[in-house]
């Protein structure tokens, strides 16, 4: 078996073993942490006992919330790819699709905010079924470059509509409101954001469980045995694409309300690459390694940040690092970061925790 | 008009050839499809940049300079990066050729600051006019090294005995074990070619433009013309940069210049769907 199919996304599910007390309660305490982590980043605070900022690790919830988002558009690349085996540089397309559809749906023609949301996954969705269509002739290096292609024209025709409808400075977003509920603060967006990933988990991994999801699994470990097998590799390759770029399109209609700005820069091919950085961080075929790829990416940043305040001016190469270069500080740490990886953990960081929970004799997993 | 954008496209496209053809070199031996390639020609202007305006090194002794670096810097990469992921799937091999543009990136923007650099060389400027058309004659310079850099490594493969040895390897890594042939040596020196032409490349971009790593973008087009050439070819490389600078520099003109990406990428798209194995690759290779 090849090293992209280190942990299979059906390895934890157990059926037919009744969760245990522990799992439950564990299950509590996760959520009632989830939802204090707004309270305590505004408040700045644990039940009255005030923290440092660098106990909170430097951490606001603007940033938790644009990895909420990131980790829509994660966990639908590693769906695509890490599940379905199909390698697409073309992830930036979506979310630019997503956000011009918001763009004419919400701020041209004035729709609620739930209905941009659906036209901008539906938008996704069909942009991407056809930049799936190329998967029908071409494999492998082929098809990647054919995302790159439908990359570099869905940023074309965003630039066009911008300058035609708007101008250099971008597409305006108002304040959103769902449902008379105005998405005005950091902490309204968190809790619905937090539902939307929660939703999207919850839904792609029902789908790997299917009839379907299992369908695609053995596609991407052995594509011959899934035809012998009866299953129309074509359709589900399409299916596959459509679904994870609707996911996309809706993260990139949201993102572009939370910026409440959005240019054709901003979704430049150095986006759809962060993308798969992280889930090669996290975890290639995993969605909970999409979860962690995207959490890494998006906050270690600000981590590094507050680590480099708190220590205060360094004298020589550390400190120029750590202040004036700091962004490029943090890239190469990335980069170094997914090639050690690559090359000594192919499974990412998930794969990690797995070789030491058997390394330390608990059952093993996958 | 027409005559002037076809000579300044003609002359970007020898130039987007060089490089190419230092990305299907590499392509042939490692089977590694190179996305940091685009970096490879940004390292290429820093390094001039590194030899004429920091170290003051007279023109010739940087020139060779900047060979042997190139050389040496793809030589390690292969060695230290490429090697470990052999047989590895390909996006593992993309993904880290992705991963050490990132780095390269951020390495340059630390050593030398994020501020773009101007690279001059006393390589002839100016332009004259010949037959109605303004020639520069930096683009000519560009034009007429890149192709004697093609001629070069064309007569280097097809008649030295080192390249013979580079083109067995690249036919047969099992065979070529067999044979006796050092494959690793062989493949560092692809990539330590690779990297060379990219870095000549580089070396007039930066000039023709100014030196910063938005050179990146420019160099990528390598990619694209690879692929329309024919990725198993040689001459196709140095085809497909010719008609990505053609076409680059008709629909800037012609559409307009935000065009010029999107027109490439169309070409690319159709060609993927007709001739998926490239205008001069050959057919059945690129099946799988």
């Amino acid at each position: 078996m090849s090293s992209a199919t280190t942990s299979s996304p059906t390895a934890t599910a157990r059926p037919g073993v009744r969760p245990g007390l522990g799992r439950i309660v564990l299950l509590i305490l996760a959520v009632a942490a989830l939802l204090y982590v707004p309270t305590l980043l505004t408040e700045r605070a644990i039940f009255g006992h005030r923290l440092s900022n660098m106990q909170l690790l430097n951490l606001g919830l603007t940033q938790i919330n644009l990895m909420l988002i990131s980790m829509l558009g994660a966990l639908s690349l590693n769906y695509l790819m890490g599940c379905a085996g199909l390698i697409s540089i073309g992830h930036a397309a979506f979310y630019a699709t997503g956000a011009m559809a918001a763009a004419v749906t919400g701020t041209q023609l004035g729709w609620p905010f739930p209905l941009v949301l659906v036209a901008a996954g539906v938008a996704g969705g069909v942009v991407g079924a056809l930049a799936g269509l190329p998967s029908l002739r071409v494999r492998g290096l082929y098809f990647v470059l054919s995302t790159m292609a439908v990359h570099y024209m869905v940023t074309f025709g965003f630039l066009e509509y911008q300058f035609r409808v708007f101008d250099v400075v971008g597409i305006p977003f108002a304040t959103p409101s769902l449902f008379g509920f105005e998405l005005s603060t950091p902490t309204r967006w968190y809790f619905v954001l937090l539902a939307l990933v929660v939703l999207t988990y919850w839904g792609l991994r029902n789908t790997l469980r299917s009839r379907e999801g299992r369908a695609m699994l053995a596609m991407r470990d052995h594509e011959r045995a899934a035809v012998a097998a009866g299953v129309d590799v074509r359709v589900l390759r399409i299916k596959a694409f459509g679904l994870s770029s609707a996911i996309a399109g809706v993260a990139g209609a949201l993102y572009a309300y939370y910026l409440s700005n959005a240019t054709a820069e901003t979704f430049g091919i150095n986006f759809a690459i962060q993308f798969i950085a992280m889930i090669i961080i996290g975890g290639m075929g995993s969605l909970a390694g999409a979860i962690i790829g995207a959490a890494v990416w998006l906050l270690l940043p600000s981590v590094i940040g507050g680590m480099a305040s708190e220590i205060g001016p360094m004298p020589g190469l550390l400190g120029s690092l750590l202040t004036e270069h700091r962004a490029q500080f943090v890239q190469l740490i990335f980069g170094v970061l997914v090639i050690v990886l690559l090359i000594f953990a192919p499974g990412g960081l998930v794969g990690l925790a797995h070789r030491f929970k058997a390394l330390f004799g608990r059952r093993s997993e996958g | 008009m027409f005559q002037q954008v076809l000579f300044s496209g003609m002359a970007l496209g020898s130039i987007y050839g060089l490089v190419a053809l230092g990305f299907a070199v590499i392509f042939k031996a490692t089977e590694v499809f190179n996305f940091a390639q685009g970096m490879f020609v940004v390292c290429g202007a820093y390094l001039a940049v590194t030899a004429i305006a920091i170290l003051d090194l007279p023109f010739p002794v940087a020139v060779l300079f900047v060979l042997v670096m190139a050389a040496l810097i793809g030589a390690v990469i292969q060695s230290t990066l490429i090697q470990p992921l052999a047989g590895r799937p390909i996006l593992a091999v993309i993904m880290l050729t992705i991963a050490i543009s990132i780095v390269l990136r951020a390495g340059i923007e630390i050593a030398y600051g994020p501020p773009a650099r101007t690279l001059t060389t006393p390589m002839p400027s100016g332009g004259f006019a010949f037959m109605g058309l303004m020639i520069s004659k930096l683009h000519l310079t560009a034009a007429l090294v890149s192709w004697a850099c093609v001629i070069l490594f064309g007569l280097f493969f097809r008649y030295t005995s080192i390249g013979l040895l580079m083109r067995a390897t690249a036919d047969s890594h099992e065979a070529a074990t067999i044979s006796g042939i050092r494959v690793n040596t062989m493949n560092r020196l692809a990539w330590g070619i690779g990297f060379t032409l990219a870095a000549i490349g580089g070396v007039f971009l930066g000039q023709l433009q100014i030196v910063s790593t938005e050179l990146e973008s420019i160099g990528l087009l390598a990619l694209p013309a690879v692929v329309i050439g024919g990725m198993q070819s040689i001459p196709g490389a140095v085809l497909g940069g010719l008609l990505v600078g053609v076409i680059e520099q008709l629909a800037a003109a012609y559409i307009s210049p935000k065009a010029s990406d999107v027109a490439i990428y169309v070409l690319l798209l159709a060609i993927l769907m007709v001739r998926p194995w490239g205008l001069l690759g050959q057919r059945g290779i690129n099946r799988v």
